[in-house]
């Protein structure tokens, strides 16, 4: 029994994460179809089991330091560097969003238990996405996520963009899916080669002239399929729709986590897979970013609302990432950083949103934001120091970010996307300083009442803007953190 | 310098209710930097030219550190600076003393321009320059004027679009340090060691010079500032004008000349140029302007092409004018802007043919803006003189043509404004409201009569402020003497 085990790669630790979202999400179920349980009790297991998630994580970091890279249940786990990012970046994303997504959950009356596990259903997918090492279990960890962030989309029945929402992005994203797992299918049958490590062998053994077409279809599909979760753009329509749509509450929680775990993995497959041969990727990556910011800086002017606005901008910001990840090893170092700071940002902003506005509403103008320094002071700092973060302002992480992201394409020399990068942000400050502008320095027509914060909202929004300031002004922690992920391929 | 900074959480974590508090605490933290300022004027080390004081160690994952330091000609913008601070908090009134957010914003603007100023590496400056527009967004956003939304958006999308190119710039010369050193140090120290051939060398002067020149204003990029400076509060223009434009002069004569002095070699002309049209459009435009403080804010645009034609010219004589230049405009026009905000607190006007006569019930402010009018002309015996003389003097031999055209700016600039003196102030008061204007208070006078002293001192006795811009004048002429040597 232990000969096969071992000869099959079987270890709990490192699906762990997973498992406990699985079992969290179980117990909840279970909870809500037998014995009436309080609101109190259900928060607390949903609480104590992202905990025990990011327990699990610590688990999985010291399983790394005895074994190394090494993979799992005959390779279809991988454990490494990504992973490990990626399932901390995964399990605080939940963290931080818990606060809003109970909140609203609450709202939902009967449902409310359901939005839950649809959550934390979608956390242990893209957790197992991220810990992928064979596409096959690449595209299950993508569509668990997925299809529960469709299901949440479209959770509040009653509202008609909320339906809407959740139809739009459930019939891009089979599709997406569907170009995905096809990708797979031909790289499967004209390498017979079904992992990433395993086409990072194959590629340079038969030679990457050799390499036959249809493999370069086939990635070029997987990455279309991935590319579609990060919104880049020509790939991006469903997102400012999805996002106006969904409630409020659950939208910075889709957002983020479906990016970071694409990116993880793009960011895999250009370092392990396609290593060998990028360059033949290099129009493609450079078509999709040049694209991503123009339409993203061009539509992003022009919305009056929000939530429209900020996936314009989620748009743009992958576009800065995917620069980075494709141009080299210290361009994906950087890209981390970036991700890593966007993600906080993103959260920062959608936590904003679900306090102001109706946490189930998906209607969000920026009329909604005037007056908030009236009713305000907290939110409207810490808002204005997300808004700016974003834009890139020095002694934020935005800036710093950006910084690193530049230097590094430039010394790779691709002198005219720097140039594109820099003036999407120009547009930038157009479009991220004028919602400031409304909620800071117009005065509100109506009378507003004073909005009273629990604690919760206070604590997340308080440690997330500090971490925007923080990684503003001392870097180092987190760029260093960045380097290790990659080290090996350095 | 981080006094301001720490003033504006003082008054950020101060309760409403102690608001009459605020201007009092506000003033005690702009002296000490003023202060400070007084006892480095004494100090041997800052007649130099640059000289690093501190360094921080910042990213050491990229070997980035921040360094600071201090040459003369800093010493005199922050002086500047600290006293425009000090006589704009004394000078506004009680409205805007008692908000927390106009005195934090101010303090916060103070910290950044004395991070400018003090700045020893690319990135450092860079970092100030920006983090200039988030105090000046909130004071142009919030106290501004009527079009204030239009102004502050077209202010910030003008500045940092130049200063995307000198970020760009910035980064491509890390990237070189890079090569050479093996570690991003973008210290000014290291980047005068660098040899940066011909080709990089023009292409990182027209990216820093274009990001600095849009701050200046230059001519074709200045149309930022008329609206900049109507709409923004009176404090706001003060140190916009008095302030901020000297950032923009003080990048180019810092970072772009030495360190990339070939490109300012092969573009001189172009600038001399583009300064020569600014002083004279932004002369005549001045003469046409119905409102008073648009007139100011065109002769900024004359006096800056001053500024900028002495720079161009490169020379010992038209360099030290250019910065001495810098600092007088700073006083004249920083006087000029107060005393017209006192007159738009009275009235609620600004437009020149409100006035009328005034001279009558206002005596002692008509002096003083006369007094303030003949500075900026550049009357000898007051500072404006002295600084334009120098630069048309310094850059006669290089650009003959040129700097007779610019020497008609100062005949222009009298047009304007000594028009506008005598439509303002002589003859009989043609408008009834302006029968009861009441004369400049105590606090008032308090707040406007050292600058005077100022340019009085300045035009008398130049040799002491020429004292301090000498070595670093002489710093850079050297070097633009030796490159200009080496490709003849």
């Amino acid at each position: 029994m232990n000969t096969i085990s071992e000869a099959i790669g079987f270890n709990l630790i490192v699906i762990g994460p997973t498992l406990v979202l699985v079992a969290t999400a179980l117990i909840l179920l279970f909870c809500t179809i037998t014995i009436e349980t309080s609101d109190f009790v259900k928060k607390s297991i949903t609480f104590v089991g992202i905990l025990l998630t990011i327990f699990s994580v610590f688990l999985k970091f010291g399983l790394f330091a005895t074994n190394g890279v090494s993979s799992y249940f005959t390779e279809k786990i991988l454990l490494d560097e990504f992973s490990l990012f990626g399932n901390v970046l995964i399990s605080l994303i939940l963290l931080f969003n818990f606060s809003s997504i109970w909140n609203t959950s609450t709202e939902l009356k009967d449902k409310r238990t359901e939005a839950i596990i649809l959550t934390l259903m979608s956390a242990s997918g893209f957790m197992l996405m991220v810990d992928s090492e064979s596409f096959m279990m690449l595209f299950i960890g993508l569509e668990i996520g997925s299809i529960s962030l469709y299901a949440l989309a479209g959770i509040n029945r009653g509202d008609l963009l909320s339906n809407e929402a959740a139809l739009k992005y459930f019939l891009l994203g089979s599709l997406a899916s569907c170009v995905l797992v096809y990708g797979v299918a031909l790289i499967y049958i004209s390498l017979s080669i079904s992992g990433f490590y395993d086409s990072a062998i194959a590629i340079p053994y038969i030679g990457s002239e050799n390499v036959p077409l249809t493999t370069f279809i086939g990635f070029l599909f997987v990455l279309v399929g991935l590319l579609f979760k990060v919104a880049a753009a020509p790939f991006q329509s469903w997102a400012p729709d999805v996002y106006h749509g969904s409630p409020t509450g659950y939208v910075g929680y889709m957002a983020s986590v479906a990016k970071v775990a694409s990116f993880l993995v793009i960011g895999r497959l250009c370092m392990v897979s396609l290593r060998y041969v990028m360059d033949n990727f290099q129009l493609f990556f450079l078509a999709v970013v040049v694209i991503s910011i123009f339409v993203g800086s061009f539509f992003a002017t022009v919305q009056t609302d929000m939530k429209r606005l900020i996936a314009y901008s989620g748009v743009i910001q992958s576009g800065f990432i995917l620069s980075g990840i494709v141009s080299g090893v210290n361009g994906t170092s950087a890209s981390l950083f970036y991700l890593t700071a966007y993600t906080i940002q993103l959260i920062g902003i959608f936590t904003i949103f679900t306090i102001i506005s109706g946490k189930l509403s998906s209607d969000f103008s920026i009329e909604n934001l005037s007056g908030l320094f009236v009713e305000n002071k907290f939110l409207t700092i810490c808002f204005s120091i997300f808004m700016l973060g974003l834009a890139g302002i020095p002694l934020t992480s935005g800036f710093i970010s950006k910084f690193i992201l530049i230097t590094n394409l430039w010394s790779y020399e691709s002198y005219v996307l720097v140039f594109i990068l820099m003036l999407s942000t120009v547009a930038g400050f157009y479009f991220y300083l004028r919602p400031i502008w409304v909620a800071a320095i117009d005065k509100p027509e109506t009378p507003v009442e004073q909005i009273t914060l629990k604690r919760s909202e206070v604590l997340s929004l308080g440690v997330l803007a500090f971490a925007t300031i923080f990684f503003g002004l001392l870097p180092d922690s987190l760029i260093n953190l960045s380097r290790w992920v990659i080290q090996n391929y350095l | 310098m981080l006094f301001p900074l720490v003033g504006s959480l003082v008054i950020f974590m101060m309760p409403k209710s102690r608001s009459e508090l605020f201007r009092p605490i506000a003033i005690f933290l702009s002296i000490i930097p003023f202060g400070l300022c007084l006892y480095l004027f004494s100090n041997s080390k800052s007649k130099g030219s640059f000289v690093d004081i501190h360094t921080i160690d910042w990213i050491k994952s990229y070997g980035i550190s921040l360094t600071f330091g201090i040459s003369g000609m800093s010493l005199l913008l922050l002086f500047l600076t600290a006293i425009l601070m000090l006589l704009s908090f004394l000078s506004v009134s009680e409205k805007y003393s008692q908000s927390k957010g106009f005195i934090g914003s101010i303090l916060v603007l103070h910290f950044a321009v004395n991070g400018v100023f003090l700045s020893g590496d690319l990135l450092s400056l860079f970092i100030f320059f920006e983090a200039l527009l988030i105090p000046m967004y909130f004071l142009m956003g919030i106290w501004g004027g009527e079009n204030r939304r239009y102004a502050t958006i077209k202010f910030i999308i003008y500045t940092v679009f130049g200063s995307v190119f000198i970020f760009i710039g910035t980064v491509y010369a890390g990237v070189i340090s890079y090569g050479s050193t093996g570690r991003l140090a973008l210290d000014f120290m290291t980047l005068s060691s660098l040899s940066f051939t011909a080709e990089q060398s023009r292409v990182l002067f027209l990216m820093f010079t274009f990001g600095f020149l849009i701050k200046v204003p230059i001519f074709p990029l200045h149309t930022w500032l008329p609206d900049a400076h109507v709409e923004a509060p009176t404090a706001g223009s003060i140190l916009l004008a008095g302030v901020l434009l000297k950032v923009g002069a003080y990048g180019v004569l810092r970072v772009s000349i030495p360190f990339f002095t070939e490109g300012f070699l092969e573009y001189k002309f172009i600038i001399a140029v583009l300064s020569v049209i600014g002083i004279i459009y932004g002369a005549i435009v001045a003469i046409a302007q119905i409102d008073i403080k648009r007139l100011i804010a065109y002769s900024s645009v004359s006096h800056m092409g001053f500024v900028m034609l002495g720079i161009s010219a490169g020379n010992y004589l038209s360099l030290e004018g250019a910065i001495i230049q810098m600092v007088n405009h700073g006083l004249t026009t920083g006087a000029l802007f107060m005393l017209v905000g006192f007159l738009y607190e009275r009235r609620h006007t600004r437009r020149i043919s409100d006035f009328g006569g005034i001279k009558a019930t206002m005596p002692k402010y008509a002096a003083i803006f006369l007094f303030c009018s003949f500075a900026s002309i550049g009357l000898p015996g007051l500072n404006g003189f002295v600084g334009e003389f120098m630069i048309l003097m310094g850059s006669f031999p290089t650009y003959k043509v040129l700097s007779g055209i610019g020497a008609f700016g100062v005949v222009l600039a009298a047009i304007y404004m000594l028009w506008a003196y005598q439509r303002m102030f002589t003859g009989e008061i043609s408008i009834k409201e302006n029968e009861e204007l009441v004369d400049l208070d105590t606090k008032e006078m308090i707040s406007v009569i050292p600058l005077l002293v100022l340019m009085l001192f300045i035009g008398i006795y130049p040799s002491f402020i020429e004292g301090y811009v000498t070595q670093d004048a002489l710093f850079i002429s050297e070097i633009i003497d030796i490159f200009s040597g080496r490709l003849n």
